[in-house]
């Protein structure tokens, strides 16, 4: 543990330890399986129905489809039934996959249909061009003169920014974790949304500004706990 | 160009593109550079946001009753 431990250090320290993480998750999907066999050869077993090598298709991507559906809807229990069904499709799809992909690019895929497909049915409001178009209150340009001090840079860690997405109103929040988060691009999102390209781009654009306002508040609450 | 103008097209340049006089204003103005700078930032950390939790058992068992109940998979042994 370093004897003193300051703002950057800590920051540091978390993108290393960030990075590493995603280093490790990835890897895992090259990785022999724990039943002795390569992801390759269990996606073509459960292709042939083998029921061990689907759980373990499982349990190597289980982690990343609940994170995405936790951040998409805020709530655990809705996160953990869009997981089970998003793998429920994957066994009733999985033989038509044909490796044009990345196996986890497809489940991927799959598993932002199924949020969005349940989103849509509890009837999340569609975003229209005209909306993102009109200047509203909140959209005016910022006036905050900032210092160096005030700017983010280095101040965010992954707890904080994890609570501030959960915030997000759910429009926001899906674009920001489609686009930010998972990487996709705006007209892939434009496409699975059902929206244009410059309403993704508006959306998003939004989300992190709402985002900004959030860790900013957060930032000045800390400070002010520390006097 | 004024910030309300730059901010309001900025959207659409943020990751990349943009006028020369859009250009200008985004490395001179310190409002606008310091907005466009933490909204880069935002989007930056937002890439180290790995999966770190796993559902709860129930979630297989789930799955495995269903497929059960619909006849694609025998029963397996439950070790997830």
């Amino acid at each position: 543990m370093l004897p003193f431990r300051n703002k950057a250090t800590t920051a540091t320290l978390d993108r290393i330890q960030w990075s590493v993480t995603r280093k490790i998750l990835l890897n895992t999907a090259k990785k022999i399986l724990a039943n002795g066999i390569s992801e390759h050869e269990a996606i073509e077993r459960a292709q042939r129905g083998d029921a061990e090598c689907f759980e373990a298709l499982y349990g190597l991507h289980k982690r990343r489809v609940y994170s995405l559906c936790l951040r998409m809807t805020g709530n655990t229990a809705e996160a953990e039934d869009l997981t089970q069904e998003a793998f429920l499709q994957l066994y009733r799809k999985i033989a038509t996959f044909r490796g044009e992909s990345a196996f986890s690019t497809w489940l991927h895929r799959l598993a932002v249909n199924v949020v969005l497909m349940h989103l849509r049915k509890k009837g999340l409001p569609e975003v229209s061009l005209e909306e993102s178009m009109e200047p509203q209150q909140e959209d005016g340009p910022k006036k905050d003169i900032g210092t160096r001090d005030n700017v983010l840079a280095g101040s965010i860690d992954r707890v904080n920014l994890e609570r501030a997405v959960e915030s997000l109103p759910p429009g926001y929040r899906i674009i920001f974790v489609l686009h930010d988060v998972e990487g996709y691009e705006h007209n892939e999102i434009a496409e699975m949304m059902g929206c244009s390209i410059g309403n993704s781009k508006s959306q998003l654009h939004k989300a992190r500004m709402k985002l900004r306002d959030l860790l900013k508040q957060s930032k000045a609450e800390k400070a002010a706990n520390r006097r | 160009m004024t910030c309300a103008e730059f901010q309001k097209i900025l959207p659409q340049i943020i990751d990349g593109g943009g006028t020369a006089e859009e250009q200008e204003h985004m490395h001179t103005c310190p409002v606008c550079s310091d907005l466009v700078a933490d909204l880069r930032y935002i989007a930056e950390v937002a890439k180290l946001l790995v999966p770190m939790e796993d559902p709860s058992p129930r979630v297989w068992e789930g799955i495995q009753k269903n497929l059960e109940r619909e006849g694609l998979a025998k029963p397996a042994r439950r070790n997830m």
